[in-house]
């Protein structure tokens, strides 16, 4: 069974690999906190509205938070379902689902190999932003001492930590809305969907999350997990909100994994 | 037996449905939790301006920070939203200070505060030794717990 997901994984990935839409997104993630980083250095404007944007011109180590918090709206919810939204709906766009299982591999192998490609990718994707969010601030402003959330002044190595913590901490999340992108991609057998409706949906919880409903709704959508870092970033820290997120995502990831693969499974395939 | 057990099971659930209805319905922003966390960021932010102007240190706690806020034109005083805090401190030379912030509150807890008229100082400050300095107490952001 491991041997057949292995195989299945290697050859999505290698199909990933020679796609345009793939490098585009990896590029984009690599090369598009230089161009903050670099745009902030030379203009006097900040971005005020998002958390640590008026630090952005003192310290280089604002960079990655500020990303992290644009990230949140649209990036996150693009990069979980551009490969997971579009990985089996594009087998029945090209109608190559009945060519595909006639190979010597199940059905159930061939649902857990591409699951484990999405998931890779938006992992991939989150540390390579990452990565570059925290190298394009070092190198393009600096690694001055942070004010945190609590106007306490965090030196370089400390401020350094609970930033790649925060970044780690928006990872069960985006598994959580890459497996709903699969799960959409499996039902609606649409592309389009299966890429639009996770983007949609994150929105509309984002939307729903800024009006003032039970904390409990608000804590349960899987787009909270992207701001549960903040406490990271306060003094005394607190964790509450990134034990929830893990949860969630975790919960999403059960839930809509499961019903994908209950979906394909009794899904009739003719040649 | 089995119908007593599924009664004191269903009763349990009822209550739990109700608890959990009623914590989901009780906004966790509430006047205590932002005025604990304002006067902790801004005791330590004026820390961090009187380092900043190169003038005499003074510790964050000395400044005796107070705030007293409420959430104008709402009916109830908890929730996201336009806040108000009036903040009393002693200041450096140890005079009593009082200032209002205007506050927006997000549902996750955290905050953007900025000073409501100019007895901080404009949004640039110029230190002790001729350098211009961000005003840090002008506008400034913070994030509470919201459990």
């Amino acid at each position: 069974m491991l041997r057949g997901i292995g195989a299945v994984t290697s050859v999505e990935c290698s199909k990933l690999a020679a796609q345009m839409k793939t490098r585009i997104v990896l590029a984009a993630c690599v090369a598009g906190p230089f161009v903050f980083a670099v745009a902030m250095r030379v203009q006097s404007n900040v971005p005020a509205d998002t958390l640590f944007g008026r630090s952005i011109t003192e310290s280089g180590l604002a960079v990655p938070l500020v990303v992290l918090g644009f990230a949140a709206l649209w990036v996150f919810p693009v990069v979980a379902s551009v490969v997971g939204g579009d990985l089996f709906s594009s087998e029945d766009r090209y109608g190559t689902w009945a060519t595909l299982l006639t190979r010597s591999r199940t059905r159930a192998e061939v649902f857990a190999g591409k699951v484990v490609t999405a998931l890779g990718f938006s992992l991939l994707a989150t540390v390579v932003l990452a990565s570059s969010s925290i190298a394009a601030g070092l190198l393009a402003i600096g690694h001055q001492p942070l004010v945190n959330l609590s106007g306490v002044l965090l030196a370089p190595g400390p401020a350094l930590v609970r930033i790649a913590t925060a970044w780690a901490s928006v990872l069960p999340s985006a598994i959580g809305l890459t497996a709903l992108a699969v799960l959409a991609s499996v039902a609606t057998r649409s592309s389009a969907a299966g890429i639009g409706l996770p983007v949609v949906g994150a929105l509309t919880m984002q939307l729903y999350a800024m009006v003032d409903g039970p904390e409990v709704i608000r804590r349960s959508l899987i787009t909270s997990g992207f701001g549960a870092w903040h406490g990271l970033l306060a003094e005394p820290s607190y964790y509450g909100p990134i034990g929830h997120a893990a949860l969630a995502g975790m919960l999403y990831l059960v839930v809509c994994l499961t019903i994908a693969r209950h979906v394909l499974r009794h899904r009739d395939i003719g040649g | 037996m089995d119908r007593e057990l599924r009664r004191r099971i269903d009763r349990g659930a009822l209550a739990m449905f109700v608890c959990i209805a009623l914590a989901g319905c009780t906004s966790p922003i509430t006047p205590t939790r932002i005025e604990r966390a304002l006067e902790t960021t801004f005791a330590n932010l004026v820390e961090l301006q009187v380092a900043r102007l190169r003038l005499p240190p003074i510790a964050a706690p000395d400044f005796a920070v107070t705030a007293i806020c409420r959430k104008p034109a709402a009916r109830s005083n908890a929730g996201a939203g336009d806040w108000t805090c009036a903040l009393v401190w002693q200041g450096p030379n140890r005079q009593t200070l009082r200032d209002t912030y205007d506050l927006f509150v997000a549902t996750d807890g955290c905050y953007t505060a900025t000073v409501a008229g100019e007895s901080l100082g404009g949004p640039i400050l110029r230190a002790s030794d001729g350098s211009d300095v961000r005003n840090l107490l002008y506008s400034f952001e913070g994030c509470f717990d919201t459990l």
